[in-house]
């Protein structure tokens, strides 16, 4: 069974297409990258996968759920860490994460208890009282994955979760996803530019270039014999040149 | 250094170095010219335009009279000059300081983003001042009406004497624009902090029991007397208490005598300038933005029943770590107390009781205008967290229906503290007046709500945390908001008019909690329309408050 199924899933923005004919096929209990360039249409197609975008052609099919007839089944059963984050500036990180999960439906005693053993994984047990607007990138970006967890959901997306935070959380935080996936208790759509990273982590990898899928299958087969980074670099084009010029680099600033 | 040669690189040898304060002005014009030209510009511009319409007739008409009653004063008749110098500069100091600490929606720049820059902050600080004055669309009205007075004054008796006017009038402009800043700067200092912010709250309402209680032994008249004393402190209202003595002593003709004044107006507006400077820089320069509440503390959270209940718990907590929030329960009633006590007592017995209620229904009205930030903007202080309310299963109407009941409560207890402290200075109101106010207070509550959740999400705008840093409402959503407000007011006003026609004030309890019970079958009846006009409009909302763009 499909996890996500789109066709024709196509996005415009006044006049240019974002996102172009994308047919993504992510298995249940999978662990999807899904890379590409800037610009290449990675969080339009998050954002019109979790419901904060509409689709200007194309449906989408959401753990067996048509996401444009039912959206509130679907939202239910997955979690998301959205491009710049969905955070509550106002909130402590410890009510941030009970709130959250009350609004997934969670008891507010088991909302709480939650969000205090997923401070301590995350290791934000110290910040907890701390007001989230006063959180660095990385803790907000924890923080956010917290969120996205607290109602188990089987389905998460993440886009850029690992951006900002540092390497022994990005240690802690990929056995966690990893172990997650190894259960079979959750499919995982992530998005990053580290490819090292996403080649040591996902079983299925797409890559889209210009709003447009052009790889998508289980890594070890589009993979081939060489790495993902020569995979990618060979697909989206190749790798560009440092333009020179910039002379007056050097100079000093103007005094 | 403007003019100066540059000595390396891009620029070119010889080529005019560009003066950074320069930059910041271009910066500052091409950001607005392009949200001019951006999506909401046009209703933005025309919101502009109209309040600039709305604004200049008033102040001109204010100004006539300002500049009749200074002309007279001059002349030798009508008020005596000292009467009509300290009512023109008290009057203005009390609005201009009051609206802009309390109604704050001007345009700045952010100190802490300018720091980066090789600009002195000190530059930055003025800069940002000055901006912040021409930006007002109140100090434009304030400074129309000091216009006004210095007009009939120089008119009544021209002569060089108008130069130490003019100097008076600009540093007393000078000086309520520092003063603001540092009231700002203070409040959002004292107010960061959520336990500061409780004691804060607790010594109104301790010192308003304590009033209330003395008061009642020591009889109303005894009260009075006291506070009457404490007009001799009007020092501390320095720019206005110095300029009053300045223009007293000008327009009596007696130039020589002014200029104490007016050296002592100099000094304390740039001593307080530069107090608000330093405590603006330490902020900035502390990582914490002004105003940020701490020790917010996590625990199980409040037991709020129904699937509305953590919903309503967010945006209770929100509303309360905001410290204009905090401000506004400390100013409103503190002003409703001075006009219990200033206003109240002169209201004769004969003009009725239903005009003596006057101002109890002001205080009803206005603490449902000093909360339309939030209800005008609901979705503008969620910035990046408004994500959340199109990811989670939620129905949207589930959302509106909380912050509507948040910011309601918020307005009904500044009207409570506004009450009480109206009661406690100028005496308890009959049972009929505070069953008509609340009447008043919770009938047209549902009225702007319905009307607020359509602005907010039609025209949001990112909102700040701040009490420095204005620019909580888009033009069109102010002008929105005052044909809101002026909407609301001519609806429930006819009742008033047949109530004092008949003589019956309890018929007024009985028209207001009917035009309420409307009110909520009308915002009940259109709230799911509202939440799927939410639903579409999400993607114009997120980019507005959360930046989402393509």
């Amino acid at each position: 069974m499909l996890a996500i199924e789109t066709q024709g899933l196509t996005r415009w923005f006044d006049g240019k297409a974002a996102v172009t004919d994308l047919n993504l096929a992510v298995p249940e209990g999978a662990f999807y990258g899904f890379l590409g360039p800037n610009g290449a249409g990675k969080s339009t197609t998050i954002k019109m996968l979790t419901g904060l975008l509409e689709p200007s052609a194309g449906r989408a099919c959401v753990l067996g759920v048509e996401l444009g007839s039912d959206p509130l089944t679907v939202k239910r059963q997955v979690g998301v860490v959205p491009d710049g984050l969905g955070l509550f500036e106002r909130l402590s990180g410890s009510e941030q994460l009970r709130i959250h999960g009350q609004l997934y439906g969670l008891p507010r005693a088991e909302a709480a208890r939650r969000a205090d053993e997923l401070l301590g994984v995350l290791e934000l047990s110290d910040q907890a009282g701390k007001l989230v607007g006063e959180y660095s990138h990385g803790m907000r970006k924890k923080l956010a994955l917290g969120c996205a967890l607290i109602h188990a959901p089987r389905l998460l997306f993440l886009d850029e979760p690992f951006e900002g935070i540092d390497a022994l959380a990005v240690a802690g935080i990929r056995r966690l996803l990893v172990g997650l996936v190894g259960r079979g208790a959750v499919t995982i759509f992530l998005t990053s530019h580290v490819l090292e990273m996403v080649e040591r982590l996902v079983t299925h990898v797409g890559i889209i270039h210009q709003g447009r899928l052009v790889v998508q299958g289980a890594l070890e087969e589009v993979r081939g014999s060489g790495t993902l980074e020569e995979l990618f670099i060979r697909t989206v084009g190749e790798e560009r040149a440092v333009p020179l010029g910039l002379s007056w680099l050097g100079e000093g600033p103007p005094r | 250094m403007s003019g100066a040669p540059a000595r390396h690189g891009g620029a070119g040898e010889g080529a005019a170095r560009t003066s950074p304060l320069r930059a910041l002005a271009e910066l500052r014009f091409r950001l607005t010219l392009r949200r001019l030209r951006g999506r909401s510009g046009v209703p933005e511009i025309v919101a502009r335009a109209v309040l600039l319409v709305m604004a200049l007739p008033a102040g001109a008409a204010f100004a006539l009279l300002a500049g009749t009653g200074a002309f007279q004063a001059v002349r030798g008749r009508g008020m005596p000059p000292a009467l009509a110098a300290a009512a023109l500069f008290f009057g203005v100091w009390q609005t201009w300081t009051v609206v802009a600490v309390t109604l704050a929606d001007r345009e700045s720049f952010d100190l802490r983003r300018l720091l980066v820059y090789p600009v002195p902050p000190a530059h930055a600080f003025a800069y940002e001042m000055a901006a912040s004055y021409l930006g007002d669309p109140f100090a434009l009205f304030w400074s129309l009406l000091l216009l006004g007075a210095f007009v009939g004054a120089a008119a009544a008796r021209p002569g060089p004497w108008i130069l130490l006017l003019a100097l008076t009038h600009l540093l007393f402009a000078a000086g309520v624009v520092a003063l603001v800043a540092l009231l700002q700067e203070v409040l959002a200092r004292l107010l960061r902090g959520r336990q500061a912010r409780v004691l804060g709250v607790a010594a109104v309402y301790v010192g308003l029991v304590a009033l209330l209680a003395w008061g009642s032994s020591a009889g109303h008249r005894a009260l009075l007397r006291s506070l009457a004393a404490l007009s001799s402190a009007r020092w501390v209202a320095y720019p206005a208490a110095l300029a009053a003595e300045a223009g007293a002593a000008l327009y009596a003709g007696r130039a020589m005598r002014a200029i104490p004044w007016l050296a002592a107006q100099g000094v304390t507006a740039a001593a307080t300038a530069w107090c608000a400077y330093r405590l603006a820089l330490s902020d900035t320069r502390s990582g914490v933005e002004g105003g940020a509440a701490r020790g917010a503390s996590g625990g199980s959270g409040w037991r709020l029943p129904g699937r509305l209940g953590p919903i309503l718990e967010k945006e209770l907590k929100v509303l309360l770590r905001h410290p204009l929030v905090a401000v506004l329960i400390l100013v409103v009633p503190a002003i409703a107390g001075v006009v219990g006590w200033r206003a109240l007592p002169f209201i004769p017995a004969e003009a009725g009781e239903v005009v003596r209620a006057l101002p109890l229904f002001g205080f009803a009205l206005y603490a449902q205008l000093v909360t339309q930030a939030f209800w005008l903007n609901a979705f503008g202080w969620d910035r990046g967290g408004a994500r959340l309310w199109f990811l989670v299963p939620l129905d949207p109407a589930e959302v509106l229906r909380a912050k509507n009941a948040a910011t309601s409560l918020l307005s009904l207890a500044i009207f409570a503290a506004s009450a009480a402290a109206l009661f406690a200075a100028g005496g308890p109101p009959p049972a009929w007046a505070m069953a008509a106010a609340l009447a008043l207070h919770l009938g047209i509550g549902p009225w702007y709500r319905a009307a607020g959740n359509v602005v907010s999400i039609l025209n949001p705008a990112p909102a700040v945390h701040s009490l420095q840093r204005g620019g909580n409402l888009a033009p069109a959503s102010s002008l929105a908001g005052l044909a809101i407000v002026s909407a609301g007011a001519a609806l429930f006003a006819p009742p008033v008019l047949l109530a004092l026609r008949l003589d019956q004030p309890w018929l007024l309890v009985v028209a207001w909690a009917g035009l309420g019970l409307v009110g909520a079958a009308v915002r009940r009846a259109v709230l799911p329309a509202s939440a799927r006009l939410l639903s579409r409009r999400r993607e114009a909302l997120l980019a507005a408050v959360a930046g989402d763009g393509t």
